[in-house]
């Protein structure tokens, strides 16, 4: 046979190479700003593009989709070439995705520090965003399945169909959880609503951990462990039941971030089991990485890109046997809303994404540049500096989050609750600095492997044209009688793509369809009304600003949340609520009932300064609100967009709604000077109050015993 | 050969049952104890060691089955290997046992006074016995290894070695490195080749147990609706919250309401009211009572009333619409009548920066105005009173300031 020469390009994994280490670095250190920003709310510099509730979602995002996923991307370029024994499919798509993807990546840092989001984590970027990732992503999948397409290897490797696997799901997850109805170019309100919006989001954000955070990392892992290590995969057959058991199981674990929750009883019991089930299939992936290294733990010892692989892949495993018992209702009944989430996740990303990046750079890097490794040492440093960071920052959170679990679910014997939530906060300081310590570590052991990677690039030279040589496929191909039944689907990517996509849409559609379709999983209730267009105002300073970061508005059927926040939340009262603003973290208290609380002249203090009303509070101070004017031309435009959304105004009510919004407001502006507060109705704060106030309100007048 | 397949299929009567058995019992009667967190932890230590029993006896198995021991012994070989079995066996059907203990644990629904954890003692105990009894297998077995590792390795360290690959290895069913060949499949993508080993067995029936407990649980919840969901657990906490609270209050000298409260005039209670209000009124209406966001408590002007009982029902329930919560949920009824006393010994103290008075007029009866500047004789005690609050509240305020 003829053997065609090649080469391989190296130009594109260097630049995605470069984007993962810049991104990286950008945000791991927005990171710690905002950690540092919990105990020193001074920190965010008194302006609103710092301070946490913007800086949170700039931090995963720029951690997920620009350092991770630059990462997957890097990989992939340099895995699917060598794997298939072809050139990338076309360098004009590979330019395009790799500027495309960090022009995303700069449009999201500007946008969301300017308060443009959607307000659905993981998922904050707006509508414009939106369709430029989907672009982008279109041409990642081209350019791959080009490349496929033009391969001179017959059957595709394990790591390809992780690869696959990510670029259909991801396509799936995006598009749908991201149809919206765009108000201005920078605004747009989520599609779904309350209840489905809750269950479409967190199959959206529990997905995205497992189909750009997990699957593809799966893929270098099969790619790059071995590699290293020069050791066969453990087992082919492990390989195949662990990655279809992984995709198809996934995809149904979303509601277990909704548990004890208004989602119906069914889906959050689908969330449950499908988690449990998926403690082998990922443990699959954990085993078949360790076992690969039987018989070369030697090298391990040598070669600190390794080690850096299997602390990723142990961490991976401790994380992905904490998810299923995380599921667990009665362990999500004390861990839900706690820093011990953040610890989770932070194992995930930290121990096994960062892990796993840091060490194939390691690897990589004086590959492609033909050289050695500056400093091995340094190297060994930054692994046991880093290894620290993890340890440093994750015990803290484990802690704090039991511990404020703890102190909210106290009862005295009199049947009081013991403690105040301020109490609780104050008790969490000491393990947010530590914390702020740990990641401080990770973060320099970054800097140290940048320093590193930088002298080495510096004495190298970049391997541009790499060649390689391989028989092309001929169309005849006659499958041995002993192969196994899977090789068949390996020798046929489109099918491969279209039976992966079959297993991964099974699990949302079955949860989604009767949440949409089928009245009795959302009882209506007669006295939840639409908001006024103030309260609707105030409701997108709210998302603006990030509230969601650290309130929620989801109160649980337990004895301790009823007694601190009243009555549980009912499916029925969000069915206005696009988009959803449960949150899933209490830094601060929940809000869902916050309306009557207190009187609006509490509010406008808080807003001015949170310690004035609520002494020891970390929350920021939100100055901004008492001076900007609110945007009242926008009003028309939302109503119209909700109407459109089937949130029943009266006809006609956009052309008149302005003038409700102006009564409503000069009516709290009154309410607010008979305790000595002067100020315009036009002020931001005045929406924001009439929204807090309604907050709630709607079955809870319903609720109170009029005194006598 | 024969006595091999004898022991599998005997191990396997063994633990079918019991399977059977726990999935019946499990479905009716585990459901109220699957909200506790201790009797969860206990179950899952008992299963997982169980697990791991199990998955020992498997190693048992296979070195017994393997040529190891026949190299090693020659002839003699037949009657320890019979040993070895027959000892397994018993193993298995130890371990079969202690798991059909656990379904006994799960069936008994005992009502005890002296709760262990919120498990009633019978449940705890059996569950620690259970756990007790499965370590002492695994001692048992660790023991026997030892002594089966020891008596097969006459030339001591390099064959303890091997030993130790070989738990590995019957934990994993994998085959050894040194023949790895035999397996390895015919591809190399990028010099990367793949292994075609078994499924470890541990990782296999592991995936197998948590499809059957998935499809228990929804069987549990959703089929036979035997479990409690997330509205009925609430009632039954609420319920539960209630009766200790009642059988609590029976006994306690705290138990005042609006109707039995009274102004309370020892210092140790004004001070304590204090306390609490400083911790949770002061927010809204200063911390000398001048209001702020709230109304000013030091006037003679009471919005909802200014007696004992209105200002006492005030904080208990609240006047939400006003902006003002109910403490219910905070403050014991003790601590509502300390802060009550405390408020009504701010009367006539005119802090600085006093609220305009709103509301309507109220005095004591008995009691002189404010504003009549001599006081009269028989109001000293009062006077006292507010003298050493205001000083108390003024130092908390130096304090604080500081």
């Amino acid at each position: 046979m003829e053997l065609q020469k090649f080469q391989y390009d190296n130009k594109t994994v260097k630049m995605f190479a470069y984007a993962t280490i810049l991104w990286g670095l950008v945000g791991m250190l927005v990171g710690l700003i905002a950690a540092i920003q919990l105990y020193l709310p001074a920190a965010n510099l008194s302006l609103p593009y710092t301070t946490f509730g913007r800086l949170r979602p700039l931090h995963t995002n720029a951690v997920i989709f620009a350092f991770v996923g630059n990462g997957i991307f890097m990989g992939v370029y340099y895995s699917l070439q060598r794997l298939l024994k072809a050139r990338m499919f076309s360098d004009f798509l590979s330019k395009i995705h790799f500027w495309g993807w960090q022009l995303i990546i700069v449009l999201a840092a500007l946008t969301l520090v300017l308060g443009k989001t959607t307000g659905k984590e993981y998922a904050e970027l707006e509508w414009p965003i939106d369709i430029l990732i989907t672009l982008v992503w279109v041409v990642f999948g081209w350019n791959m399945f080009g490349t496929i397409i033009r391969r001179r290897e017959r059957h595709l490797y394990v790591a390809i169909w992780f690869y696959i696997a990510t670029f259909v799901t991801v396509a799936m997850l995006h598009i749908v959880n991201s149809i919206e109805i765009p108000v201005s170019f920078w605004k747009s309100y989520s599609w779904y609503a309350g209840v489905q919006d809750a269950l479409v989001q967190w199959w959206y954000g529990h997905n995205a951990v497992a189909f750009f955070l997990t699957t593809p990392y799966l893929g270098l892992m099969y790619y790059f462990l071995p590699k290293i290590a020069q050791r066969p995969v453990y087992s082919y057959r492990l390989s195949i039941i662990h990655f279809w058991a992984l995709i198809f199981l996934y995809i149904w674990a979303g509601p277990h971030h909704l548990l004890y929750t208004s989602v119906p009883d069914w889906a959050q019991s689908l969330g449950v089991v499908f988690s449990v089930m998926l403690i082998a299939p990922s443990w699959g992936g954990m085993i078949n990485g360790l076992l690969t290294l039987r018989g070369a733990w030697d090298k391990v010892r040598d070669n600190v890109g390794l080690k850096f692989l299997v602390v990723a892949v142990t961490a991976y495993g401790m994380a992905t046997f904490e998810g299923p018992m995380l599921s667990l209702k009665s362990v999500s009944a004390i861990a839900h809303y706690t820093d011990w989430i953040v610890a989770h996740v932070h194992v995930g990303a930290l121990g096994w994404n960062g892990f796993m990046t840091f060490g194939i750079l390691y690897w990589l890097i004086p590959r492609l540049f033909q050289t050695k490794l500056y400093s091995e040492k340094l190297a060994n440093m930054h692994f046991w500096i880093g290894t620290l960071g993890i340890v440093l920052y994750a015990v803290p959170m484990y802690w704090a989050g039991f511990m404020q679990s703890s102190m909210w679910k106290d009862f005295t014997p009199e049947g009081q609750l013991k403690w105040q939530f301020m109490d609780t906060v104050t008790k969490m300081i000491p393990f947010y600095i530590a914390r702020s310590v740990g990641g401080t570590l990770y973060l320099i052991g970054a800097i140290m492997m940048t320093y590193n990677l930088i002298k080495t690039i510096k004495v190298g030279t970049f391997l541009e044209v790499e060649e390689d040589e391989a028989p092309a496929l001929t169309n005849e191909y006659h499958a041995h009688s002993k192969d196994h039944w899977h090789r068949w689907i390996e020798r046929k990517p489109i099918q491969f793509m279209v039976a992966s996509l079959v297993v991964v849409a099974i699990g949302g559609l079955i949860e989604f369809v009767p949440v949409f379709l089928v009245k009795s999983n959302i009882p209506t209730i007669a006295s939840v009304k639409p908001y006024t267009p103030l309260e609707l105002q105030g409701r997108d300073i709210y998302i603006r600003e990030g509230c969601y970061t650290c309130h929620s508005q989801m109160i649980r059927p337990f004895r301790s949340e009823t007694a601190r926040y009243g009555e549980y939340s009912k499916a029925g009262e969000f069915v206005y609520d696009h988009p959803f603003q449960w949150g899933s973290k209490r830094t601060g208290p929940d809000l869902a009932r916050e309306g009557g609380k207190y009187p609006d002249s509490w509010h406008y203090n808080h807003m001015m300064d949170p310690t004035s009303m609520s002494p020891g509070s970390i929350m920021p101070q939100y100055p901004w609100l008492l001076e900007d004017q609110l945007d009242a031309n926008s009003t028309m435009a939302k109503i119209k967009a909700m109407k459109r959304l089937g949130v029943p105004y009266p006809a006609g009510y956009e052309n008149t709604a302005i003038v409700d919004m102006e009564k409503q407001a000069k009516d709290i502006t009154a309410n607010l000077k008979k305790d000595g507060i002067e100020t315009l109705p036009d002020r931001e704060i005045v929406a924001l109050i009439s929204y807090l106030q309604r907050l709630g309100k709607d079955i809870k007048s319903e609720g109170v015993k009029t005194q006598k | 050969m024969k006595k091999n397949k004898n022991i599998k299929a005997l191990a396997l009567a063994m633990l079918l049952p019991v399977a059977g058995f726990c999935q019946e019992q499990a479905v009716k009667e585990t459901s109220t104890y699957f909200s506790n967190v201790l009797f969860i932890t206990l179950l899952a230590t008992a299963i997982v060691l169980a697990i791991v029993i199990v998955a020992f006896a498997g190693v048992f198995k296979n070195i017994a089955d393997s040529d190891f021991l026949t190299n090693k012994y020659g002839n003699k070989s037949n009657n320890n290997s019979s040993t070895i079995k027959s000892v397994i066996t018993f193993l298995m059907i130890s371990s079969s046992v202690s798991m059909m203990a656990q379904d006994k644990v799960i069936a008994v629904v005992a009502k005890e006074d002296g709760r262990i954890g919120g498990l009633d003692q019978f449940t705890f105990y059996f569950m620690v016995f259970v756990i007790f009894i499965e370590l002492l297998v695994l001692g048992l077995m660790f023991f026997q290894f030892n002594f089966l590792v020891k008596t097969q390795t006459p030339k001591v360290e390099k064959k303890t070695k091997k030993v130790e690959s070989k738990i590995l290895m019957s934990l994993t069913d994998a085959v050894p490195i040194e023949e790895e060949e035999s397996i390895l499949l015919d591809h190399d993508y990028d010099g990367i080749k793949e292994l075609d080993n078994n499924l470890p067995p541990w990782w296999k029936y592991g995936f197998y147990l948590t499809i059957a407990v998935a499809v228990i649980y929804l069987f549990n919840f959703h089929v036979l609706k035997t479990g409690a969901l997330q509205g009925q657990e609430y009632i039954n906490e609420m319920a539960q919250a209630k009766l200790e609270v009642d059988a609590f209050m029976k006994n306690s000298t705290n138990n005042v309401d609006e109707n039995t409260v009274k102004l309370l005039t020892e210092s140790a209670d004004i001070t304590a009211g204090k306390d609490v209000f400083i911790a949770n009124c002061a927010a809204c209406h200063g911390k000398l009572g001048e209001g702020t966001v709230g109304p000013n408590f030091a006037d003679e002007y009471w919005i909802h009333g200014g007696s004992v009982q209105d200002i006492f029902k005030t904080i208990k329930y609240g006047w939400v619409e006003k902006g003002m919560k109910s403490w219910k949920e905070d403050l014991s009824p003790m601590q509502m009548a300390q802060v009550t006393s405390f408020i009504k010994s701010l009367r006539g103290t005119n802090p600085p920066n006093g609220k305009a008075p709103q509301g309507d007029l109220f005095i004591e009866s008995g009691a002189t105005p404010i504003n009549d500047s001599t006081l009269v004789l028989g109001d000293s005690l009062i006077i006292q009173m507010k003298a050493d609050s205001i000083k108390a509240a003024l130092s908390a305020t130096v304090t604080s300031t500081k």
